[in-house]
């Protein structure tokens, strides 16, 4: 009998893994805060498309399942990142509601690349009403003992609610698209994202934009105390060799990524490695844009002088 | 046949040598065709998109019976897509079943690609 879609999602190699970088907006200076590891699911199927792959998984009850191997995938990929970079991983509080062993299997992938707990951040998504808040909580608080970081993904959409924000105590409201949207020419809409702001703020948790379409908007978000933003307008979501090519990461602080020909010899078979047509000039841009700003000299000129210390 | 309307097809059946030869006739007659091997992946699809008909197996190996369950997904779900639902077994209550899920149409299988483009024919012009 042929295998299930469900066995071959789950297939090592069948999912991959590209990233969308997280951008601190100061002014015109955008640099990356963090990164977020997305999947895409086999290719030539419809499952390439992650809204359509989850989709399915949801409809399927194997949201555990898929969970885990896609922190598996990213945890292979994220192995060539630079050591400085923090990686953002979603989840379904489903997930962490039903099982108790998420928590040390996350630790154990983690561990198993040699990455740090402390650079991750376990984005909770959820589209259908979470039953088992204590085992939600019990999960996330472990998770939190070892460093990790929590956000509540889709912030006023679907079940991330207020109640899973007090539940949850997120260190970051990752704040619907829908919301961000038209922000600047809507003041109905600007009234509930400034809300949302002001709960943050209240409950100590930064607020991150998804989606933002314009500069204006962007500058608009800024105003308004949102500093941080994840869009394709400044970078959409590529594959690592991508992300490992462009200059986001020149900031010393991110520490050292392996070689560029180490790490195209050491691609995981799940990780993207293929340039998208139409996504490598898009990149080449709004890298250009989102760098404009910077003191390129200068950042290379402190990551040569920091080399010794970076670089062993 | 619907050529040139909101000609998007979507097939669900588990037969992959059956979903070949009907998406090679549907394509070369001017259709977009999406295939779905399991119920689920079908429910997605129509979740992400529109289809003007959908061509399902009653029977999936996998699930008795799923293709009624996809029958009554489409119209539990108030969509605008005709129906036509294909099967090998011919049993008058499994007919019945079939139209008061929601079905437009019922083939029997092995059905002629002819006949089936006839079918979508049938259906061109009449609201869901």
């Amino acid at each position: 009998m042929s295998k299930s879609i469900l066995e071959t999602i789950l297939e090592p190699g069948e999912l991959r893994v590209v990233f969308q970088p997280i951008f601190r907006i100061e002014g015109e200076t955008r640099s990356v805060d963090s990164v977020e590891a997305l999947i895409r699911g086999p290719r030539g199927t419809h499952f390439e498309r992650a809204d359509i792959l989850f989709d399915y998984v949801r409809r399927k009850k194997a949201e555990a399942a898929v969970d885990q191997a896609c922190i598996a995938a990213i945890c292979d990929a994220a192995e060539l990142l630079p050591t400085g970079v923090r990686v953002n991983v979603n989840v379904h509080a489903s997930t962490l509601g039903h099982n108790l062993g998420f928590a040390d299997f996350l630790r154990r992938q983690v561990q198993k690349h040699s990455l740090g707990l402390e650079r991750f951040t376990v984005e909770l998504v959820e589209h259908a009403p979470t039953c088992n808040i204590p085992e939600l909580m019990n999960n996330l608080t472990r998770l939190r003992d070892w460093g990790v970081r929590v956000a509540l993904d889709d912030v006023g959409a679907g079940q991330s609610n207020y109640r899973m924000m007090l539940d949850c105590h997120p260190d970051y409201f990752k704040l619907d698209a829908y919301f961000v949207r038209d922000l600047t020419s809507d003041p109905k809409r600007c009234a509930v994202v400034e809300s949302v702001v002001a709960l943050a703020n209240a409950l100590d948790s930064a607020v991150v934009a998804e989606g933002v379409p314009s500069n204006e908007d962007l500058a608009h978000l800024e105003a308004i105390g949102v500093e941080l933003a994840q869009a394709n307008l400044l970078c959409p979501a590529i594959p690592l060799k991508q992300l490992l090519a462009s200059d986001f990461f020149c900031d010393p602080a991110f520490g050292t990524p392996l070689p560029q020909e180490t790490a195209e010899q050491t691609l995981p078979s799940g990780v993207e490695s293929r340039v998208e047509s139409g996504v490598e000039s898009r990149v080449h841009n709004s890298v250009q844009t989102s760098v404009q700003s910077i003191d390129r000299e200068h950042a290379f000129a402190k990551a040569a002088a920091a080399s010794q210390s970076f670089y062993t | 046949m619907l050529r040139g309307m909101a000609d998007k097809i979507l097939i669900l059946d588990d037969d992959e040598q059956l979903v070949d030869a009907y998406r090679e006739y549907l394509t070369g007659n001017g259709y977009t065709v999406d295939c779905a091997q399991e119920l689920e992946e079908a429910q997605s699809l129509l979740a992400h998109f529109s289809y003007s008909v959908l061509i399902t197996d009653l029977r999936l190996s996998k699930l008795a019976f799923g293709g009624l369950d996809l029958v009554r997904h489409v119209r539990e779900n108030s969509l605008a897509t005709r129906i036509i639902v294909l099967t090998a077994y011919g049993w008058p209550e499994l007919k019945a079943e079939a139209a008061s899920s929601g079905a437009d149409l019922f083939l029997r299988k092995p059905t002629e690609l002819r006949d089936l483009g006839n079918a979508i024919d049938l259906l061109a012009g009449v609201s869901a």
